[in-house]
């Protein structure tokens, strides 16, 4: 009984924290640049996403969030395959850009092999070419909301 | 049992920790209203730390495990044995014995060893450049801050923090008579502490994130939490030293916030040096500046 409280607690402590610190990483798979622009017009003073605790992070054994901008191409697969195993659990990963969730206006290239959900996982999708920086926050905190709303046991593994 | 509280709650241990927390966050969110953004929210230092805490620990390929997760421990512990030497709170320090100066900063540059240490056991090679950079700064730094705060010591006679902390709340402070002492060790400690202009061992755009960046848990949670105990004791030696002393808690906090005003300005002020210019400017102009102050000091004690 006890110990089932404490584990409880414990879960519900993790999890407000793991909401209120999400330390980004940002990967470019082939984005024309857009939209990492507007991921760095984010981080400036007028939108300030430290308010909600996001941090860019440069290594990705510490990061939580990968945001990932553009199309995959044949080149940047195995990277992006290997930035994502390179990430420690819990783990979270943004697409971001109309490239990034459907191949967007490269869709008929012959170097592009995917939108980001073919190959890795992905949590949040923020659409726009590119998305505004209000798009992109208005994703961070749709993540966030749903990080919360998982029930807390699971937040503890 | 009033001592193991003393050395684990109060006022080492958990308020210690949780100073040092509070110090980052006055630390973040004073930078960012300095540029003109909203900053972090309070609890911004704990929620990270928790959730460092929970997160998966990865120990890479070719790094040495057992190292790889002794490192963080053996700097948490050494920095808050450093602790027990200052008097933290404006309250008397844990423990004191003649020479307790000297211990107390050399167990503060545990934390860079370590770190140093902590890149060039793993085989990533940001990791390497940055563990050099760290020993590097720490070889720059080091002598010309150990200089500037043993002044204070020279001019009181005394190695133990707490006579010299007597001392100069005694007298004028050391402020106005060794502004030059001070300038130093206010510099040496943003060394210490990587903060802008000298956090080239870190630096994001060059070298991912310097000799942590294999770090992922743990490990990089109880780098983080030294590197705040270091900002708190090496705050408070400062103005216990410089600053008239920190004679009652109001005057512990309202004297090292001052300070940390001070710190943060300077940090938002420079850019970043390259690694050579740091010891350029450490070993050109930072160590000639306290010898100098060192000379005049011992002329003045000779004349007097
Ligand atoms: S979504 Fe638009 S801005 Fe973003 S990478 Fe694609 S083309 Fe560029």
């Amino acid at each position: 009984m006890l110990t089932r409280v404490w584990e409880h607690t414990l879960g519900e402590v993790v999890q407000w924290a793991r909401v209120n610190s999400p330390w980004a990483l940002h990967f470019n798979s082939g984005s024309c640049n857009g939209c990492d622009i507007e991921l760095l017009a984010t981080l400036t003073p007028r939108y300030d996403v430290e308010r909600l605790g996001v941090k860019l992070q440069g290594s990705p054994r510490q990061a939580d969030l990968l945001v990932v901008t553009g199309a995959v191409t044949r080149q940047a697969k195995d990277r992006l395959l290997r930035i994502y195993a390179q990430m420690p659990e819990p783990r979270f990963v943004m697409a971001l850009g109309s490239c990034a969730l459907s191949k967007g206006i490269f869709h008929d290239c012959y170097n592009v092999v995917g939108p980001v959900d073919v190959f890795i996982p992905v949590d949040v999708y923020v659409p726009g070419c590119p998305p505004r920086p209000e798009a992109i926050i208005a994703g961070m905190v749709a993540l966030l909301g749903k990080l919360q709303a998982a029930p807390a046991a699971e937040a503890q593994t | 049992m009033t001592e193991v509280l003393a050395l684990l709650i109060f006022p080492g241990g958990i308020a210690l920790l949780l100073a040092a927390l509070l110090y980052e966050w006055i630390n973040r969110k004073l930078a960012a209203r300095l540029q003109n953004r909203v900053g972090p929210r309070w609890f911004q230092p704990l929620a990270d730390l928790v959730k460092l805490l929970a997160k998966e620990e990865i120990i890479p390929q070719g790094a040495q495990p057992v190292l790889f997760d002794l490192l963080p421990i053996v700097s948490l512990a050494a920095v808050t044995t450093a602790a027990l030497y200052t008097p933290l709170f404006g309250l008397a320090p844990a423990g004191s014995f003649p020479g307790d100066l000297i211990v107390a900063v050399y167990l503060l540059s545990v934390l860079s060893l370590c770190t140093s240490l902590a890149g060039l056991i793993t085989d990533d090679r940001y990791a390497l450049v940055g563990g050099l950079r760290v020993l590097t700064q720490l070889f720059s730094y080091e002598a010309p801050f150990l200089l500037a705060l043993l002044l204070p010591a020279l001019v009181a006679g005394s190695w133990q923090i707490s006579v010299i902390a007597a001392y100069t709340s005694e007298h004028t402070w050391l402020l106005l008579t060794q502004p030059v002492g001070f300038v130093v060790a206010v510099i040496g400690l943003m060394g210490k502490l990587e903060l802008p202009p000298f956090d080239a061992p870190e630096a994001h755009t060059e070298i991912v994130a310097g000799s942590l960046t294999e770090y992922s848990g743990r490990g990089l949670a109880l780098f983080r939490l030294s590197r705040n105990v270091v900002l708190i004791v090496g705050l408070t030696l400062i103005a216990a030293l410089y600053l008239g002393g920190v004679a009652n808690p109001l005057l512990f906090f309202a004297k090292t916030l001052l300070l940390l005003v001070g710190v943060t300005i300077a940090q938002m002020l420079f850019a970043r040096l390259r690694i050579d210019q740091t010891v350029g400017l450490w070993w050109r102009f930072g160590v000639l500046l306290a010898l100098g102050q060192w000379l005049l000091t011992l002329l003045g004690k000779a004349v007097a």
